[in-house]
């Protein structure tokens, strides 16, 4: 078992707002034309090649299948008119503008990798601010639109996958324990804190009074923990549940190999079922396979984009289809 | 028949809600239905505590008292309580003096001690990096490392000279 089948991704977000203009909820279209031209010539002037898309340019079903990859946020793909976003061409950073800063930059990697993220996003941020001037402020430090950024304007999170400690109704407990840590958990599909697929968000709630780096080592640490106890449910299940475990992984992997039609929902429970089964030994079968990668490509929107526009009942065929296909392969 | 909540209107909304194996019926005309349903999709998003405490915050007599509206864009700060987010980069040196207790109770500090930027940060970068080799000047001094003592006051100077004549400012 590693450490990267339970934390999956890690994610860095930096705010970052333009000194003298007005914030994105204060804009004009033309002003935010020039925003999108200042922080694209900004990122693109040094050698770096980053791909600008305006919101404009895309169909509501291809920013939701953005939003699907988080490659963008769900609030930037609502400011049809204002927004755009650079990408790298490994797809792992992303600049967004005009989203409720001027300036988002993100960087995801795989595993638990804050720190190879940072450093990813420190760096297109010095470039940015070689060309432009940032609002920042010597007591408060980066000015965001919300107080709630302000700072560091730095949001660290790690996506985990979480399902020894779900099927043991101990995940309320520990969810409830690190919230008093000033860490925010939430379900990374579905609404609210509501998880699918036992996968959940960590990260920093704070973001003034610490330096980037200690906040990215009190997430770290406050991961490994979770990673820990997590390995440990799941050794225990191992030993004293063995028999029930296996015929749900394998129950799991009929389904999932044989269903004709399958909603989202089920889809994304019983991946994760076998994404268990296969970490602990159990399904050999599902070996080998990105079962996490699996769990995004059933997702609504990116089915859709996959053809023409489908209905809900088209998707759940076609849905039943790629998983097939996917671990029968 | 009519609604259970107000019973006015007609009820066209039927709820049946199973809470421990136990059933209970509700008949709700449309509005009382809207109204239930937004109870329960209350918004809890930091954004949304941060408005009120915000809101509560201008109320309060105690705090400094703020500008009417932001110089710069002309954000009046009923607006700014009313969405939670600055108008410009401009609008907090507006607000700040109430602005400030707020921050502090919803992030526990005010005060930033991570990144600096080169540009925007200027002199006051250097100036922080000074203060910060001072500080450890004075430990090699207490620890009589005098070698090191000498190398750090040497990166001050150097440190120094880069600032320049201009004062230091924003």
């Amino acid at each position: 078992m590693e450490n990267n089948d339970i934390a999956i991704t890690s994610r860095i977000r930096l705010a970052r707002n333009l000194k003298n203009h007005k914030f994105p909820i204060n804009m004009t279209e033309a002003e935010s034309n020039c925003i999108i031209q200042e922080i694209n010539n900004a990122v693109n002037n040094h050698d770096k090649d980053y791909k600008l898309t305006y919101m404009k340019e895309l169909s509501d079903v291809k920013k939701n299948s953005l939003i699907e990859n988080h490659i963008i946020s769900p609030a930037l793909a609502n400011k049809s008119d204002e927004g755009a976003f650079l990408l790298s061409p490994d797809q792992k950073t992303s600049v967004m503008i005009n989203e409720e800063d001027h300036i988002r930059i993100q960087t995801i990697e795989d595993g638990l990798s804050l720190k190879e993220c940072w450093k990813i996003c420190n760096e297109v941020d010095d470039v940015i601010e070689e060309n432009v001037d940032y609002a920042f402020d010597r007591e408060l430090g980066y000015i965001t639109a919300c107080p709630t950024n302000i700072g560091t304007g730095m949001r660290a999170s790690v996506m985990l996958h979480l399902p020894a400690l779900s099927i043991t109704n101990q995940i309320d407990k520990l969810l409830y324990g690190v919230s008093q840590l000033g860490v925010a958990v939430r379900g990374v599909y579905g609404e609210g804190t509501k998880s699918i697929g036992h996968l959940y968000q960590i990260s920093n709630q704070g973001t003034l009074g610490a330096s980037e780096e200690t906040l990215i080592d009190k997430i770290n640490q406050i991961v490994m923990q979770i990673i820990d106890k997590e390995k440990n449910t799941r050794e225990h299940l191992f030993k004293n549940n063995y028999d029930e475990l296996e015929d749900d992984f394998y129950r799991a992997y009929g389904l999932l190999t044989n269903a004709r039609k399958i909603t989202v929902d089920e889809a994304m429970k019983l991946l994760s079922l076998i994404k268990l089964g296969s970490e602990m030994g159990i399904t050999p079968m599902v070996k080998g396979k990105n079962i996490y990668q699996l769990m995004i490509w059933i997702q609504p929107n990116n089915i859709s984009t996959i053809e023409a526009e489908l209905s809900p009942k088209e998707r759940n065929k076609k849905r039943a289809e790629i998983i097939r296909r996917e671990l029968l392969r | 028949m009519l609604c259970n909540e107000c019973g006015k209107n007609e009820a066209n909304v039927h709820l049946t809600h199973i809470i421990n194996g136990k059933k209970t019926e509700s008949h709700l005309c449309e509005e009382c239905a809207k109204k239930n349903q937004a109870i329960l999709n209350s918004n809890f998003s930091m954004e949304n505590l941060f408005s009120v405490m915000l809101n509560n915050s201008f109320n309060n007599k105690t705090y400094l008292p703020a500008a009417k509206s932001c110089t710069n864009c002309g954000m009046t700060y009923e607006n700014f309580r009313n969405t939670g987010k600055f108008g410009c980069s401009h609008c907090i040196d507006s607000f700040k003096g109430r602005l400030k207790p707020v921050i502090k109770s919803i992030q526990g500090y005010d005060r930033h001690i991570g990144k600096i930027p080169k540009r925007a940060g200027g002199d006051y970068k250097i100036q922080m990096d000074i203060e910060r080799l001072k500080n450890d000047l004075k430990g090699a001094v207490e620890r009589e490392e005098y070698e090191l003592a000498a190398e750090l006051r040497d990166k001050i100077n150097d440190l120094e000279n880069k600032k320049g004549d201009e004062q230091f400012g924003k």
